[in-house]
C-alpha cells in the first residue's frame, strides 16, 4: 500500500498544481480597468460589430479599455465570466438557458442575431422541400448535442414527423458526406459557412437552396451578449459604457454606408475569407442582425431582446429534455443596461 | 499487479475529483462550471452502462491499432537494422514523421477513408507506431556484441539469429516500450473518435462537451482510466510471462 501511494505522489502533485494554478486564476471581483470580452466563435462576419467597435475606438470613446477574445470550439464564455477571466461574452441561448439550469449567475444584456442563422443546406434538384412535410425519408445532418439537433428535433415533434421517418447523420466539421450526396441536409451558419459553401457547389454547377427552421415556426434565439449578475449589480455605468460602445458599433458596422469599411476590417481579422465573400456574408448578417432586413426601417432594433423567442427556445430545451424542469429565462433577460 | 494499478488509478481519480469539488466550493461555482457530487452520482448511474459500451468500442480499437503497430514496428525495425541505405532511410523517416503532429494529419484521413472505424484504427497505429519504432529500432540496431562475436567467427550468424539474440538481450525495454505505446494507442483512438468519428467514447466525450456537461465528462474519464489500466496491467502480465519463458 504504501508503495502505492510512493508511486501515486507524482501524479497527485501534478494534479494539485493544476487544480490550484486553476484556482489562482479566479478572480472573484475582477477589475474592470481592463474589461476581457470573450466571443462565442473565431474572428468572423458573425462577430463584425464586435471587430467594428474595436477597431475604430467605440470602447475607447467610452473610456474603457477592452480586449477582445476571439471564441472557438472549446471556448465558452459563461464559463470564464463565472471564473472571472471575461467580463462580457457571447453565448447563444441554448448555452444561456443550460447555464442557467444550473444555476449559473449570468444575466443577458443584448440579443445580437434576431433571427438563428443556422439553416440547413440543400441541393433542390434532388431533394424537394417545400413544406416540413417533405423532410420525410429523407437523411439530414446534425451535430448530436449541438444546438441544431435541439431545433431538428423540435422541428420533427412540432410537424408531427416521428424521428424513424428521417435518417439523423452524424455532422462534424467536413463537408464531404455532403458533397458526396450521402445527406440529403447539412446543417449550416447561413451568414458564414454558407456563403463559401454554397459558392463551391455552385461553381461545380450544383443547384443549392436552404432549409431555414425560422420559417418552419422554429424560434431558437442564438448569440447574446451576457455578463454575471455580479458585474451588472456592481458596475452599472461600465455595463451600460459597454453595451451603448457595442450596440453602435454593430449598428455602425451593418448600416449600407459603411459596407467596404466593414469588409475591410472584418478581413483583417479573418485573413482566411476573400473580400467578395464577406461582402456576401455582410449582407446576410444584415438580415439576420435586422428583423426587416432594412437598415433604415430596422436600425433602431440592434441588440433587441425577444422575450417570446427565449420562452420558445426554453420551451423546445425542456420538451426535447435539455433541461430538467423550467427556468422562467425571462427573468434573466436585462435589456436596456 | 492488478490490484496495485486500479488503486493507482482510484487513488488519483479520487483526489482529482475532490481537488474539483473543493474548488467549485471554494469559488462558488455553479454546477455549469463544476458539477455537484451528486450530479456526478446521478449522470453516472444514468449513463454507466452506455459509456461502458462505448469505451470497450473504444479498446477494441486501440487494442488492434495496437497490435497493428507493434507488427509493422517489428518488421520495420528488422528492415531498418540494416546498415545498408533502406535501413538508414528508414530510420531518418521514422525520426522526422514522429516529430510530424499526427493529430493534425487526422481531419485529411478523414476525409479520405470516412468516420468509420478505419480511420480512428489508421490514427491510433500511427500514434503509438512511431515511438514504437523509434524503440525497436534502437534494440535491433544495437549489437550484443559478446554473444554475436561468438556466432559472427563460427560464420553461423544469420539475420534471424542476430534479431533473436538482440531481442533476447532487450526483452525486459521491449516490454516496457510496448506497455508504454497502450496508453498512446488508448489516447490517438480517442483523439481520432474526437475529432471525427461516430463511435467510441471520444465521439460521446465530444458530445458532452457541446452540452457543457462535465458530470458526462467525468464518467467517461473514470471508465477510459480503469480500462487503460486493465490493459496495461494485461500488457504487464503477457511481458512477465515472455520473459519467464525466454528466461528457462
Amino acid at each position: 500500500m504504501v508503495i502505492i501511494f510512493k508511486k501515486t505522489i507524482p501524479m497527485v502533485t501534478v494534479l494539485c498544481v493544476i487544480i490550484v494554478a486553476a484556482a489562482c486564476g479566479y478572480r472573484e471581483n475582477p477589475p474592470l480597468d481592463n474589461i476581457s470580452y470573450r466571443l462565442k466563435w473565431l474572428f468572423n462576419i458573425s462577430s463584425a460589430g464586435d471587430i467594428w467597435a474595436d477597431v475604430h475606438g467605440h470602447f475607447q470613446k467610452q473610456g474603457l479599455t477592452v480586449t477582445v477574445k476571439p471564441g472557438g470550439p472549446e471556448r465558452d464564455a459563461i464559463k470564464e465570466l463565472e471564473l472571472g477571466h471575461a467580463h462580457f461574452g457571447v453565448a447563444s441561448a441554448d448555452q444561456v438557458i443550460r447555464a442557467v439550469s444550473k444555476g449559473s449567475p449570468i444575466v443577458v444584456l443584448a440579443q445580437l442575431f434576431q433571427e438563428n442563422p443556422l439553416q440547413w443546406i440543400y441541393r433542390p434538384n434532388k431533394t424537394i422541400i417545400e413544406s416540413p412535410a417533405d423532410l420525410k425519408g429523407k437523411i439530414i445532418g446534425v451535430t448530436f448535442g449541438g444546438n441544431d439537433e435541439t431545433i431538428m428535433r423540435a422541428l420533427l415533434a412540432k410537424h408531427d414527423i416521428d424521428e424513424n421517418e428521417v435518417e439523423l447523420f452524424s455532422v462534424r466539421y467536413d463537408y464531404t458526406p455532403f458533397y458526396q450526396g450521402n445527406v440529403d441536409l447539412w446543417p449550416i451558419y447561413r451568414n458564414a459557412q454558407a456563403v463559401i459553401i454554397g459558392n463551391r457547389l455552385r461553381d461545380a454547377g450544383e443547384q443549392i437552396a436552404f432549409f431555414n427552421p425560422h420559417q418552419a415556426g422554429i424560434t431558437f434565439v442564438a448569440n447574446s451578449v451576457v455578463t454575471t449578475q455580479k458585474i451588472l449589480d456592481e458596475h452599472p455605468v461600465i455595463v451600460e459604457k459597454f453595451m451603448d460602445a457595442l450596440l453602435t458599433a454593430w449598428k455602425e458596422s451593418m448600416d449600407p454606408v459603411n459596407k467596404e469599411k466593414v469588409i475591410e476590417t472584418v478581413h483583417q481579422f479573418d485573413l482566411d475569407t476573400p473580400k467578395e465573400i464577406i461582402g456576401k456574408q455582410l449582407e446576410i448578417t444584415r438580415y439576420l442582425t435586422i428583423p426587416s432586413g432594412d437598415y433604415g426601417n430596422g436600425g433602431e432594433f440592434f441588440g433587441k431582446i425577444d422575450p417570446t423567442a427565449w420562452k420558445d427556445t426554453e420551451k423546445i430545451m425542456l420538451d426535447q429534455k435539455v433541461i430538467p424542469k423550467p427556468v422562467n429565462i425571462e427573468k434573466y433577460l436585462k435589456p436596456g443596461n | 499487479m492488478l490490484h496495485r494499478r486500479i488503486y493507482q488509478f482510484l487513488i488519483v481519480y479520487a483526489l482529482g475529483i475532490c481537488m474539483l469539488f473543493l474548488v467549485k466550493f471554494a469559488l462558488n461555482l455553479s454546477d455549469y462550471v463544476i458539477p455537484s457530487p451528486m450530479e456526478v452520482w446521478t449522470t453516472a448511474r444514468q449513463v454507466f452502462l452506455r459509456y461502458l459500451v462505448n469505451v470497450m468500442d473504444t479498446l477494441a480499437v486501440a487494442v488492434i491499432g495496437h497490435i497493428l503497430s507493434i507488427f509493422m514496428a517489428t518488421v520495420v525495425g528488422i528492415i531498418g537494422r540494416l546498415t545498408s541505405g533502406v535501413g538508414s532511410l528508414i530510420k531518418i523517416a521514422a525520426f522526422n514523421i514522429q516529430a510530424y503532429p499526427i493529430v493534425a494529419v487526422a481531419p485529411i484521413i478523414f476525409i479520405l477513408l470516412g468516420d468509420g472505424p478505419a480511420s480512428r484504427l489508421l490514427i491510433a497505429s500511427m500514434i503509438c507506431y512511431f515511438p514504437l519504432l523509434l524503440s525497436v529500432l534502437g534494440v535491433l540496431t544495437e549489437p550484443v556484441s559478446d554473444i554475436e562475436h561468438f556466432y559472427r567467427v563460427t560464420g553461423r550468424l544469420t539475420w534471424q539469429l542476430e534479431v533473436k539474440i538482440r531481442v533476447f538481450e532487450n526483452i525486459a525495454k521491449l516490454t516496457t516500450v510496448v506497455s508504454g505505446s497502450a496508453t498512446l494507442a488508448m489516447v490517438g483512438t480517442i483523439v481520432a473518435e474526437f475529432i471525427a468519428a461516430d463511435a467510441g467514447i471520444g465521439y460521446t466525450i465530444r458530445i458532452a462537451l457541446y452540452q457543457s456537461d462535465l458530470a458526462k465528462i467525468l464518467v467517461a474519464l473514470f471508465l477510459i482510466g480503469i480500462w487503460t489500466s486493465l490493459y496495461l496491467v494485461c500488457l504487464e502480465w503477457l511481458g512477465h510471462l515472455i520473459q519467464k519463458k525466454w528466461q528457462r
